[in-house]
C-alpha cells in the first residue's frame, strides 16, 4: 500500500534499553525504550500500522503493532501479558534489555484517503495499532473531514491510554465516543457494544473510511453495522494479528489465504478480507 | 560438454571430498533404502542407487538450525548477540532432477522476493550441486508431470548423465567449468550429446510402464484450484482424511515452512533454534490468547495444496511447487499424497466420488 521503508532489521535484532514502563490496564503496560545504538536509534524510522518483533532474551520473540507515531511520540510499545514470552517481558524492569526487529508490514494507507471522513472504531486493545494513525492524522488535521473515535471496552479499567483519550475529547475537531459493555457505579458515561455508537455518532458515509480493530466478535458486528450503512467494503480498513516467527515472508506461519499478513499486511481492506477465506 | 569416464568418478569424488562435506545417496545395507546422507567417505556414494528416502533440502535447511545465540545478564545488563558463521562447505553428488527443482523453489522463495533469507544464502552460497540424469523412472515418479525431470535443464555446476562407459559431464556454472579444467577432461562431441537425447527420452519412455503408481494432472488441479471451483466436499474428504503426521511436508522437496524457537541452555546462552514445521500441524497458526484462525482441519489442509497447485504460487516459483518425487504419496498414511489430490480434484468434473 505504501513504499517500503528501506532500513529493516532482518534477522539479528538490535538491542534496545527500557526507559520507562506505565501500567495502563490489567496485564497490559506500555514500555518506553531507547536503541542503544546511537546511530540507529536516530535514524530508526517507522509508519503508521508497522509492526516489529520484539525479544525477550531468555524467552523468545513476539510480533507487536506499534502504537507509537513516529512524528509525534517517543518510542514505545504496549503489551498485553497473555503467554509465556509476554508474561516474561512483563517481568523486566528500567534498564533491562529487549530486542527489536522491523519495521514489518504495510503501514496504513493515508495517502490514499486524503480529503476524507475518517471513522475510527476500537474495542479493547485493538485501540493500540489504531493509536498511530490516530496521532498522525490529528498531526495533519486539515487533510482529512470528520474524524470520530468510538472505543469500547468491558469496563472502564480495561480502557487503554485513558489520558490520550481526556487529550483526544479536548482536540477541536475530533469527537470521541467512549462506552463500557454494562452500566458500572461511578460510570457516567455511554454503556453498550461499541457498534451502537455507529447510531449514536450519526456517522457519515459518503467519502468515508472506518478504521476498525479488536476481537473479531466485536470486529463482526461493527462490520455488520458499517455495512448495514452503506459503507463500501474497500473503504473498511483493519489491522491483523497473526502467529509470526520471521516477519520476512518465510516461515509462513502468518499466511492468510493467499497472503502473509506480515509482508503484504498487516493492514487490510474489508473488501481483501472477505476473499482470504479465513477467519479474522 | 566433457566426458568422464566411469573409471575416473573415484577421482571426481575424492576431488570435491578435500574440499566440500560430500554428500548424495547411499544405500543402506541393512534395509537397503537409499538415504540422500553426508557420506563419510566418497565410495560410499551410489549414483546408479534408486531415488532416495529423503530430500536433500535438509543440506540448505536443516531440520534443526541455530540461527543466533544470545547471552543477556539481568544483574549487569550485560547483552552479547552472536550470530556464529557454522555453515560449512557443502558439495551435493547425485541429486536427480526433482530434488534440485526443490532447491530451485527454495532458491527463489528464500532469495528472490522481498527480504533475503540470510541463513539459507550462507548455505547456497557454498555449495557444489552435481546433479544425476535419471535413466529409469521408479514406481513413485511423476516428474514428467510436473515439468522437473529427469534431465536438469538448470540450476546445476555439473550434471552427469550415464551414457554406459562414461558419463557425459555438462557444466552450468563457472564452478562446474573450473572443475572439468581441473580434472583434464576430454571434450564431447555432438555423438555424445545425441546419446544424453537418446538416454533421456529413452527414460520419458519407461515411464507408462514403470513410474506406474502416479500420474498427476497437474495443469488440470491447478486451473480448477485457482478458479475456486474445487467443491468444499472435496476438501472436505482431503481434510477427513490427513492424520495431520507432518510427514508429507517432511518429505517434500519443495516445502519451507518453519517454527523458530528460543531456547535457553544449561550453560547460560539462549539458543534461536530454527525446526521445520508444516501448515497442517493444528496448533499452527494459533496465537497467544488461544485463538486460531484456521480451525478446520480442511483449511489447513487445502492451504498445503495451494502452495503446490495455485497459479499464484506458480506465478512466485515460475513452476508448480510440486517437482513430482511422488514421495509424499509414499508416506502418507490416509492416502492423500499428491497425485491422489490431484485425481480427487480431477474427478469433480466427471461426477465420480473421490
Amino acid at each position: 500500500m505504501n513504499d517500503r521503508n528501506p532500513a529493516v532489521i532482518t534477522t539479528v535484532p538490535a538491542a534496545a534499553v527500557i526507559e520507562e514502563i506505565r501500567d495502563e490496564i490489567e496485564d497490559v503496560r506500555t514500555y518506553y525504550f531507547r536503541f542503544e545504538d546511537p546511530e540507529l536509534e536516530r535514524t530508526f524510522a517507522v509508519r503508521s500500522g508497522q509492526f516489529v518483533m520484539c525479544t525477550v532474551f531468555g524467552s523468545g520473540e513476539f510480533a507487536v503493532s506499534l502504537p507509537w507515531s513516529p512524528e509525534a511520540d517517543r518510542r514505545h510499545l504496549s503489551v498485553r501479558s497473555v503467554g509465556k514470552v509476554t508474561g516474561a517481558l512483563a517481568g523486566l524492569v528500567v534498564g533491562d534489555k529487549i530486542g527489536i526487529r522491523g519495521p514489518f508490514g504495510n503501514g496504513f494507507p493515508f495517502e490514499d484517503i486524503k480529503g476524507k471522513s475518517i471513522i475510527y472504531v476500537a474495542g479493547g486493545i485493538g485501540l493500540i495499532p489504531l493509536r498511530s494513525s490516530i496521532v498522525h492524522v490529528l498531526r495533519h488535521r486539515a487533510e482529512f473531514g470528520r474524524l470520530i473515535l468510538l472505543y469500547g471496552a468491558r469496563a472502564p479499567k480495561d480502557l487503554m491510554y485513558r489520558e490520550t483519550i481526556e487529550g483526544w475529547r479536548g482536540t477541536a475537531g475530533f469527537e470521541t465516543y467512549v462506552t463500557i459493555d454494562r452500566p458500572e457505579p461511578g460510570w457516567t458515561g455511554e454503556t453498550g457494544f461499541v457498534h451502537t455508537l455507529i447510531e449514536k455518532a450519526k456517522v457519515p458515509v459518503e467519502n468515508t473510511v472506518a478504521f476498525v480493530c479488536g476481537p473479531p466478535i466485536m470486529f463482526n458486528a461493527v462490520i455488520q453495522e458499517l455495512s448495514g450503512r452503506g459503507l463500501r467494503d474497500d473503504c473498511i480498513i483493519s489491522t491483523l494479528e497473526r502467529h509470526m516467527k520471521c516477519g520476512l515472508g518465510k516461515c509462513q506461519h502468518c499466511a492468510i489465504g493467499r497472503t502473509l499478513v506480515c509482508t503484504d499486511g498487516p493492514v487490510y481492506t474489508y473488501k481483501q478480507i472477505k476473499t482470504l477465506g479465513e477467519q479474522i | 560438454m566433457y566426458i568422464l569416464p566411469k573409471s575416473d568418478l573415484p577421482m571426481l569424488l575424492r576431488t570435491l571430498a578435500d574440499r566440500y562435506e560430500l554428500f548424495g545417496p547411499i544405500v543402506d545395507p541393512v534395509s537397503g533404502e537409499t538415504l540422500f546422507d553426508r557420506a563419510a567417505s566418497p565410495e560410499d556414494l551410489r549414483l546408479d542407487a534408486p531415488i532416495p528416502v529423503n530430500t536433500p533440502k535438509f543440506t540448505v535447511f536443516p531440520h534443526l538450525e541455530r540461527i543466533l545465540s544470545f547471552r543477556y545478564d539481568r544483574d549487569s545488563k550485560d547483552l552479547d548477540i552472536v550470530r556464529d558463521d557454522l555453515v560449512r562447505p557443502k558439495a551435493l553428488v547425485g541429486v536427480r532432477s526433482c530434488d534440485l527443482n526443490g532447491l530451485l523453489c527454495f532458491d527463489r522463495f528464500f532469495l528472490g522476493q522481498e527480504y533475503v533469507d540470510e541463513v539459507y544464502r550462507d548455505h547456497r552460497r557454498k555449495m557444489l550441486i552435481v546433479t544425476n540424469t535419471c535413466v529409469r523412472p521408479f514406481v513413485q515418479c511423476f516428474c514428467v508431470c510436473t515439468d522437473s525431470g529427469p534431465y536438469a535443464a538448470e540450476g546445476y555446476d555439473v550434471n552427469l548423465t550415464d551414457l554406459g562407459s562414461a558419463y557425459l559431464f555438462e557444466t552450468g556454472s563457472e564452478k562446474g567449468a573450473a572443475l572439468a579444467v581441473e580434472l583434464g577432461l576430454a571434450a564431447a562431441g555432438p555423438a555424445d550429446a545425441a546419446a544424453r537425447d537418446a538416454a533421456v527420452n529413452h527414460s520419458i519412455g519407461l515411464f507408462d510402464g514403470q513410474a506406474v503408481e502416479n500420474k498427476a494432472w497437474i495443469s488440470r488441479a491447478v486451473n480448477r484450484l485457482t478458479t475456486g471451483f474445487v467443491k468444499p466436499e472435496t476438501w472436505e474428504y482431503i481434510g477427513r482424511q490427513c492424520f495431520e503426521c507432518g510427514a508429507c511436508s517432511f518429505v517434500c522437496p519443495s516445502c519451507s515452512c518453519f517454527n523458530i524457537e528460543d531456547v535457553a541452555t544449561q550453560a547460560g546462552p539462549t539458543d534461536r533454534l530454527r525446526t521445520w514445521d508444516s501448515c497442517s500441524f493444528e496448533g499452527y497458526a494459533r496465537m497467544a490468547g488461544e485463538h486460531n484462525p484456521r480451525r478446520p482441519v480442511e483449511d489447513r489442509r487445502n492451504k498445503r495444496f495451494f502452495c503446490k497447485l495455485s497459479y499464484s504460487q506458480s506465478k512466485k516459483y515460475l513452476r508448480p511447487g510440486c517437482v513430482g518425487c511422488g514421495r509424499c504419496a509414499r508416506v502418507c498414511p490416509g492416502d492423500i499424497g499428491l497425485p491422489n489430490v490431484v485425481t480427487a480434484i480431477r474427478r469433480e468434473t466427471t461426477g465420480s466420488k473421490p
